[in-house]
């Protein structure tokens, strides 16, 4: 049975309301899950950078290969030369952690710039920066990315300006069709004969409070992205190399023992990679729903 | 006399058809005075160029060539500027016969020169209520801190508390209900009538010398309409605050006016008075203006069940501007004397009684 209660009976001012009763529970949820994992990516981010870690990742244990999970000592267990799981897939986000974030930074200052210039000014220019957001979106990535590594050397960060560069059409895109939509209701018009300066109506009333929920879900899936594409390189071998940790060379080398019953040097970054990968994109969309249902209520 | 606040004169916004490698005649020589505390109703058909008037006041027009020719005396206590100045520079103009033929235009020079001499105008001098109040409110901004960053931008009141009392007294004002509660709504809470007035709130929170109401009730239904043009005229007795309003509804206008401008097809065709032009007995009538008086239907009307009173024909093609009167294929008061003349001369705006003035040959005085 479905129940509408009023908190009070007089009529409480809506931005004053406690925010679990603002948004919708599933909203929260999502939200919740995701600042989680960003949290734990960013202490475990924290912890490798200091080495603040219950093994040496590359320490090999002859003593110890292949100790399950829950051995004293390795809660994870370690892998065939004896490694600790748990601090190698600690250490692992180092490998995505920066160049993620600078794949983003590129990707969103990039699109902002280009999508304003082309959503508020128009004309020939607009043009042009279509015409260069159809020829980097018309490149397959995948293809961009193995040539950038056969050219210069499979590093972690040029792969990341690649995926960076190929990610600004889509921002570009989607905050030039924003400001065409915007541009349909006349508030920008009215901004304009408020006499509000150029300056202030882009950064403030369009960037801000009608792109930042975009801008956000561009940035969480962003990373997510940039954590597959890292994981997916390290596991063909492209990215970051053995004996480094990253989860993905780690799933590659665990895969061999998967059969003979040891799943778990490979289940473990899996799981990781999957979680992280899902909180990143549910944070996005918890995000966006909060940000955006403003005007609905 | 005093000075008038605003004197366009002469006019001219144009814009370019690409399919039809014509221009587009929006604005064809308008002139049009508003005095200190004076309402002026600019009243016509769709595509009359109303709205384009006073866009090219605000400077608000963005497709090219926009405005080509004319001057806007802007003269308040604080401010007295030419707001085209300059224009000429950057706009050159080749005319054939008295026809626009081409324009190159400096659109960059253009955009500097306007937003230069806008720049200390736009909110603070004059300011603008649009057609469609809840699309020109920005949805994440609560009007509140919508109408507090117009107090901010504007005017003395420069701390943000300050700005917020000011913010709720216009609320207030502007006769909204519960207005601390509503200066935390978002623009999609309230209802097209509040909306309005919270843009009415916004535009009077700066006490600009001129308020440039573009359609202000269209789009609203009827009961709001009538709330708002009570608010409107309140609101003018109070401050005394001059108004160019643009409207195609005539009882909007009648009800608010002190002298009225009736457009067609670009042109101004009779200004006035508002109790001479919208009289149905004057004597001295422009056809046009007496058939978008008859279109009105009268409860007379409504109770018969009559049919309404249609303007025959189209609105005029502003392309195809005709070398006569541009009323002339629609006007039903041609008489045999003046045929000619309508067919082939476009008659001037003159004086038919003191501050009365008429665009129509049946009452040129004979040169």
């Amino acid at each position: 049975m479905k129940k509408y209660s009023q908190t009070s009976s007089v009529i409480e001012d809506f931005s004053k309301l406690p925010f679990w009763q603002k948004y919708a529970v599933v909203d929260l949820i999502y939200v919740g899950y995701g600042l989680l994992i960003v949290a734990l990516v960013l202490l475990s981010y924290i912890l490798g950078m200091f080495n603040w870690l219950p093994h040496d990742p590359q320490q090999i244990n002859m003593d110890m290969l292949m100790a399950p999970p829950a051995t004293a000592d390795y809660l994870l267990g370690t892998d065939f030369m004896g490694r600790d799981i748990l601090s190698r897939l600690i250490m692992g986000i180092q490998a995505y952690f920066l160049p993620g974030l600078l794949a983003i930074s590129i990707s969103l200052s990039g699109g902002i710039l280009l999508g304003v210039v082309a959503g508020y000014r128009g004309g020939t220019i607009e043009t042009i920066i279509t015409y260069f957001t159809n020829l980097v979106d018309s490149f397959p990535r995948l293809v961009l990315i193995l040539l950038v590594i056969a050219a210069f050397k499979p590093d972690i960060y040029y792969i990341m300006v690649v995926m960076g560069i190929t990610g600004v059409p889509a921002v570009a895109t989607a905050i030039a069709n924003k400001i065409r939509f915007l541009a349909q209701k006349n508030f920008i018009e009215a901004a304009i004969a408020l006499g509000l300066r150029t300056r202030v109506i882009i950064v403030k009333h369009i960037l801000w409070y009608n792109c930042r929920a975009l801008l956000i879900i561009q940035a969480t899936l962003g990373m997510g992205e940039a954590i597959l594409l890292e994981t997916s390189l390290s596991y063909l071998g492209f990215g970051v190399q053995e004996p480094e940790p990253s989860w993905g060379n780690m799933v590659q080398s665990g895969a061999n023992y998967f059969l003979q019953g040891n799943f778990w040097p490979s289940t473990a970054p899996a799981l990781a990679i999957l979680f992280t990968i899902l909180g990143f994109n549910l944070l996005g969309d918890g995000l966006n729903n909060i940000l955006e249902d403003k005007r609905d209520k | 006399m005093n000075q008038p606040l605003l004197k366009i004169e002469n006019l001219r916004t144009y814009f370019y058809s690409r399919s039809k490698h014509s221009f587009v005649r929006a604005v064809d020589g308008v002139s049009l005075e508003v005095g200190q505390r004076e309402t002026v109703g600019v009243v016509g058909e769709s595509g009359s160029g109303k709205s384009i008037t006073a866009m090219s006041v605000m400077g608000l027009i963005s497709t090219g060539p926009g405005v080509i020719g004319g001057s806007i005396h802007f003269a308040s206590a604080r401010v007295q500027k030419n707001l085209l100045e300059g224009l000429h520079k950057c706009v050159k103009v080749e005319e054939q016969d008295g026809r626009v033929m081409a324009v190159s235009k400096d659109e960059r020079g253009w955009q500097k020169t306007a937003e230069r001499l806008m720049r200390d105008l736009r909110g603070k001098e004059i300011a603008m209520i649009f057609q469609n109040p809840r699309a020109s409110l920005n949805p994440y901004i609560t009007v509140g801190e919508q109408i507090t960053e117009a107090v901010r931008l504007h005017t003395a009141n420069k701390s943000v508390r300050e700005a917020r009392e000011r913010a709720v007294y216009w609320l207030e004002r502007v006769k909204i209900d519960s207005p601390r509660l509503r200066f935390n709504s978002y623009p999609s809470a309230l209802s097209g009538g509040m909306c309005q007035r919270a843009m009415i709130a916004m535009a009077l929170s700066s006490e600009p010398s001129l308020l440039i109401a573009d359609e202000p009730t269209t789009g609203l239904d009827a009961t709001i309409q009538s709330k708002i043009v009570d608010l409107m005229e309140e609101l003018k007795s109070e401050t005394g605050i001059s108004t160019l309003l643009i409207s195609h509804d005539i009882s909007v206008i009648s009800r608010l006016s002190d002298r009225v401008a009736v457009m067609y097809g670009g042109a101004v065709v009779e200004y006035g008075p508002a109790q001479r032009v919208l009289d149905m007995g004057a004597a001295t009538k422009h056809p046009y203006t007496a058939a978008l008086l008859a279109s009105v239907p009268s409860a007379q009307q409504i109770r018969d069940k009559a049919n309404l009173q249609a303007i025959e024909g189209d609105v005029l093609d502003t392309i195809n501007v005709p070398p006569g009167c541009r009323f002339y294929a629609r006007c039903n008061q041609v008489t045999p004397a003046v045929r000619e003349k309508c067919a082939t001369h476009q008659p001037e705006l003159q004086e038919v009684a003191p501050g009365h003035q008429m665009r129509c040959w049946r009452y040129a005085v004979p040169a």
